[in-house]
């Protein structure tokens, strides 16, 4: 059985088209990444699923229902972490989840226990008591999760849960999305963090323009790229402009650059490095390291797309 | 039980922010501890009953006609004036005219009251004299038809005018000092406090960013609606108490016999505020609607008199009729001095109607509309 099945979905604000016909299933059990650039559409899409936004066409089914005939069932069935943090700062961690579960119906001695272990969870058990306004940012953002857990939903969708925290949060937070999924649940997992998308997700689907661009397996994905290549070149310093330089050299795609760790995208056929490598020398450039790297979503993007992800 | 979940957060919510409390409960007391005290001296003179000149058209037989020409005897010496209504004149013309207090028909059938509602304190102090007039004269009737003449003398003989003064004194005495005035008018302008408090039946919560959460949630929008509506009504409510009780206990401020009634007048003002607050929260986007309800909260109160009392007779007296603050300082004298709790019909009926007007307008632009 799917536990999401979206067939034709479109969203339209005016004349802009947001989301535009897109089709994708989940089965129960997964972890499925949705990848994409800002302002691809992503977040568009999950309101739609949460009935926050009323599709301009296409159909969304939660557990074979439709959820415009049995919102309730699907609402029931689903818990959402938003992009943008929706907790309480005026209420207790505590309050804050039961608050939120008690919208699901949970009541009494079930409430409570289900509070308590949702908080538990996300490893804020000692923080009941505590308000949000003094917690850390991936404090919050783990509330931020606890409230959409304790209602033990099918299915959880998260958007963009790591944005703008520490990588100490993060690894937990990931951990915690793995650990939800093994407990049974189905995940929809929205970032624009490849890595993280790589390291969890069994399947993934790359949106950009309101469009998926390619749906399937990380491996499926990579399989597609056979004729580039990435290039990452750490220099000792940067002044700034060098990967321009890198422009119009044979095979070279696209060079980016990032302070002083240069990418550059290249078609696999063309030796180029040696030539990459003495442009940078002649412009006075020292090397700490080259390295050639594996086919990623990241090049997956960019072939798709011409652009990186987080341009 | 989805609502009354809503409702608990609303009020936990509103009384959890310290800074807030001291404000809803501080800031009245304060004020009115201040004006209370620096303007009693210009209050007192203000705020004196008006001459009582009464009009009387009596077609009363022998004994009615005299015993009621004795009461207004007794009453003369306490500066009640009382004037016969002169032939081809209309009484009820003369009341509307705004040149007399109260307008009485005596006849055998009985005696009937037109009051002005310009001066509804003083008329209603005549009312109660008329009405233990009449007691009086009925109970002299009584004992009439028992058959002894002379008994009936001696009724209206013990009934010196300081009888039917004891009744005026309900009122008369209490015609209200500052403090008792600005106990009032605060009151009247923290249950208008109501519209500032509530943020939108939804829009708020999208602001804070949990509105995705109440709405991706399995419940009916109504349910989070009502919910909101009742929280706030029921947290202001119980600032109002508050601010009732010390005023009362504290300051001394008078409040009247009939409480509840009172009450009543407030928590329907609260239910209009809690509307108008919602409304325009709704209706007018972005920040624009907190603003549209601090300013049309300050300037009724202004003009109603929550900061000084409105002087009846100008341009301003007129105006101060705009403001819900003032309806509700008119019921309130009303039902506290004048102890006439029909005053509290028209104040709840208007604050429920504006109320019921309010809601309907933002339900029906929120129909239909996407969560955002
Ligand atoms: N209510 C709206 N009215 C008009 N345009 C909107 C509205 N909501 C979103 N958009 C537009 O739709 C596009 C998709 O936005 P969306 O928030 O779905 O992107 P996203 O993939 O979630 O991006 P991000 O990574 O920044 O969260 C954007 O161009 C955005 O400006
Ligand atoms: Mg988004």
């Amino acid at each position: 059985m799917n536990v999401l099945d979206i067939r034709g979905l479109t969203k339209k604000f005016g004349d802009f088209v947001a989301v535009d016909n897109i089709s994708f299933k989940v089965g129960e059990g997964e972890i499925f990444g949705f990848l994409g650039a800002n302002g691809a559409g992503k977040s568009t899409t999950i309101n739609m699923i949460c009935s926050l936004l009323q599709p301009s066409g296409g159909e969304i089914r939660i557990l074979d229902r439709d959820i415009k005939t049995q919102s309730r069932f699907a609402k029931q069935s689903l818990g959402i972490v938003p992009q943008d943090l929706a907790i309480y700062e005026d209420m207790t961690a505590y309050e804050n989840v039961s608050f939120f579960a008690g919208l699901y119906g949970l009541r009494g001695g079930q409430l409570k226990e289900r509070t308590e272990e949702a908080l538990a969870f996300v490893g804020l058990g000692d923080k009941a008591k505590s308000f949000p306004k003094t917690f850390s940012g991936g404090m919050k953002r783990r509330l931020n999760i606890a409230c959409a857990i304790a209602h033990k939903p099918k299915l959880i969708i998260m958007d963009e849960p790591t944005v703008g925290i520490d990588p100490q949060s993060r690894n937990y937070i990931l951990a915690s999305v793995r650990k939800l999924n093994e407990s049974g649940c189905t995940i929809i997992y929205t970032s624009h963090y490849m890595e993280e998308v790589e390291e969890i997700c069994s399947r993934i689907a790359i949106v950009d323009h309101g469009k998926i661009i390619a749906e399937g397996t990380k491996e499926q994905l990579t399989a597609t790229v056979t004729d580039v290549k990435d290039i990452v070149i750490e220099l000792k310093t940067a002044t700034g402009g060098e990967a321009e330089r890198l422009t119009g050299l044979p095979g070279v795609r696209k060079a980016s650059q990032e302070e002083n760790v240069i990418r550059i995208h290249s078609d696999a056929s063309v030796d180029n490095l040696n030539r990459i490598l003495k442009r940078l020398m002649e412009g006075d450039s020292e090397i700490r390291a080259v390295e050639e790297r594996e086919p990623n979503l990241e090049m997956v993007f960019l072939t798709l797309t011409g652009r990186n992800l987080r341009d | 039980m989805i609502t009354w979940l809503i409702t608990v957060k609303e009020i936990k919510q509103h009384f959890r922010d310290f800074r807030t409390f001291i404000f809803l409960l501080g800031f009245p007391i304060v004020l009115m501890l201040i004006l209370g005290i620096t303007l009693t001296n210009a209050f007192s003179s203000e705020m004196q009953l008006n001459d009582i000149k009464v009009l009387v058209r009596d077609s009363s037989s022998a004994g009615l006609s005299e015993a009621f020409k004795a009461f207004e005897k007794e009453l003369g010496a306490t500066g009640i004036a009382f004037e016969q209504l002169k032939p081809g004149e209309d009484g009820r013309k003369a009341i509307e005219d705004n040149r007399y207090t109260a307008y009485v028909e005596v006849s055998d059938a009985g005696m009937s009251q037109y009051g002005s509602s310009r001066s509804a304190i003083e008329s209603n102090i005549v009312q109660g004299m008329l009405s233990t007039f009449a007691d009086k004269y009925n109970a002299a009737a009584a004992v009439t038809r028992d058959g002894d003449p002379s008994k009936a003398e001696l009724v209206f003989a013990n009934a010196g005018s300081g009888d039917y003064v004891k009744e005026l004194s309900i009122a008369a005495d209490r015609s209200p000092g500052s403090m008792d005035y600005y106990a009032m008018a605060m009151t009247v302008m923290v249950g208008l406090w109501g519209a500032m408090s509530v943020g939108g039946l939804i829009r708020s919560e999208i602001v804070r960013g949990t509105g995705i959460r109440l709405l991706s949630a399995p419940i009916r929008r109504g349910e989070i609606y009502v919910g909101k509506v009742l929280g706030n009504v029921v947290a202001n409510t119980l600032c109002i108490l508050a601010i009732v009780f010390f005023s009362k206990w504290v300051f001394n401020a008078y409040w009247g016999a009939h409480l509840p009634v009172v009450f009543a007048v407030l928590v329907s003002e609260v239910i209009m505020a809690t509307s108008f607050g919602i409304a325009a929260n709704e209706l007018v986007k972005g920040g624009g609607g907190r603003a549209l309800v601090m300013l049309v909260v300050q300037l009724t109160s202004f003009i109603g008199g929550a900061y000084f009392p409105v002087d009846d007779s100008g341009v301003m007296g007129l105006v101060s009729w705009l403001s819900p603050i003032r309806w509700g300082n008119e019921a309130l004298t009303n039902i506290v001095y004048g102890c006439n709790l029909a005053a509290a019909w028209p104040a709840i009926g208007l604050y429920l109607g504006a109320a019921l007007l309010l809601l309907l307008a933002t339900a029906s632009m929120r129909r239909n509309k996407e969560g955002f």
